[in-house]
């Protein structure tokens, strides 16, 4: 069963080159193997080991494909990224303003003795849900302007690092003005009495902080992703 | 030069009809009449690169054999973005013609 093992050799090679990427990794190692169990079969010559070693050697340098995939790979996800980054602080900035609207629609008090460290928070949230909106649409904008290369190569490593550092900064941001959100929510929830109403602020604090875990989870993907990508490639 | 065409080879070896990676290799072998000998590898990427962008579709079938096999269909978009790609090309392989075609003026003396 030498024929077996060279093909399963040659996949499981592509498939732990692409380890990063599950599910690319598995569909890969189907088709490929599909493909040169095709070649195989096609072979004048017979269904030998000499015809599996043509097959394997007509299809290439097993390298070559992974750096091919691994760029799809990554564009794919810092794509995804770059776009549920923008709506997850565009949802973030949506709960902000309800709660701020609720705020003022119920005119939920607030001490007074807490009223300026509240105005003062107010500025910080202010200025950071402003920075964290612009800069995750500059990430946004800054990853479709460039053209993905067929091959993963360094002035695409360089660009991703780029893109990676916006997106680090667009997180700082939310997750400052997420933090500041917090604190205000808790002076005013300690200021006024708590009831059903107060719901409405908690429930807006909640899906702020699953939005932010969420940028979190996407762009430290990205970030290992790329790593994984450049350290397999040695750029 | 070759791989500068490839998604436009791939999408022509598939205005056939839907196929696999490897018919996809035997067809752009039979019409280019053996000229395009491409390492077989190159194409997969190239179709989920197509596919990604919404020229290509694909689909997993069970083979006559019992294996998996992924089968590769040209879009809507995908149809398009050929017809447009083949125009381009005639109109550049008309111009390279005419060039290449036209005698060399007499220098003056």
């Amino acid at each position: 069963m030498q024929e077996a093992r060279l093909i399963s050799e040659y996949t499981e090679l592509l498939t732990r080159e692409l380890s990063f990427d599950r599910s690319l990794s598995r569909g890969v190692q189907q088709e490929v193997e599909d493909h040169l169990r095709e070649a195989v079969a096609a072979d004048p010559s017979g269904q030998g080991p000499d015809a599996e070693r043509r097959a394997i050697a007509n299809f290439g340098d097993p390298h070559v494909i992974v750096s091919e995939f691994a760029t799809l790979s990554l564009a794919k996800q810092t794509t995804r990224a770059g776009v549920i980054t923008v709506l997850m602080i565009v949802a973030v900035f949506a709960a902000m303003k309800t709660r701020v609207a609720w705020y003022a629609a119920t005119q939920w008090p607030i001490r007074d003795d807490w009223t300026a460290i509240s105005r003062t928070i107010g500025i910080i949230d202010y200025y950071t849900s402003l920075s964290s909106v612009f800069i995750g649409i500059a990430a946004c904008a800054y990853i479709c302007s460039r053209r993905t290369p067929i091959a993963f190569c360094p002035a695409y490593h360089s660009h991703l690092r780029r893109w990676l550092l916006i997106c680090v900064a667009a997180m700082g941001a939310l997750i400052a003005s997420v933090i500041s959100d917090g604190a205000l929510t808790v002076l005013r929830l300690l200021g006024g009495n708590l009831s059903a109403a107060s719901l409405i602020p908690v429930v807006s604090m909640a899906i702020e902080i699953v939005c932010t875990g969420i940028v979190v989870f996407w762009i430290r993907s990205a970030l290992r992703r790329t790593a994984t990508v450049a350290a397999l490639m040695g750029t | 030069m070759l791989k500068g065409h490839l998604d436009m080879i791939v999408l022509a070896a598939l205005s056939a009809g839907p196929a696999h990676g490897y018919a996809v290799i035997v067809e752009i072998r039979r019409r280019s009449r053996g000229r395009f000998d491409l390492p077989e590898g190159t194409i997969y990427p190239a179709l989920h690169r197509l596919e990604q962008s919404g020229l290509l579709a694909s689909k997993w079938v069970i083979s006559e054999s019992g294996r998996r096999r992924r089968i590769y269909a040209l879009t809507t978009r995908g149809e398009t973005a050929l017809g447009e790609r083949r125009a381009v090309w005639q109109q550049f392989a008309e111009g390279i013609g005419g060039l290449l075609r036209a005698k060399p003026c007499k220098k003056p003396a």
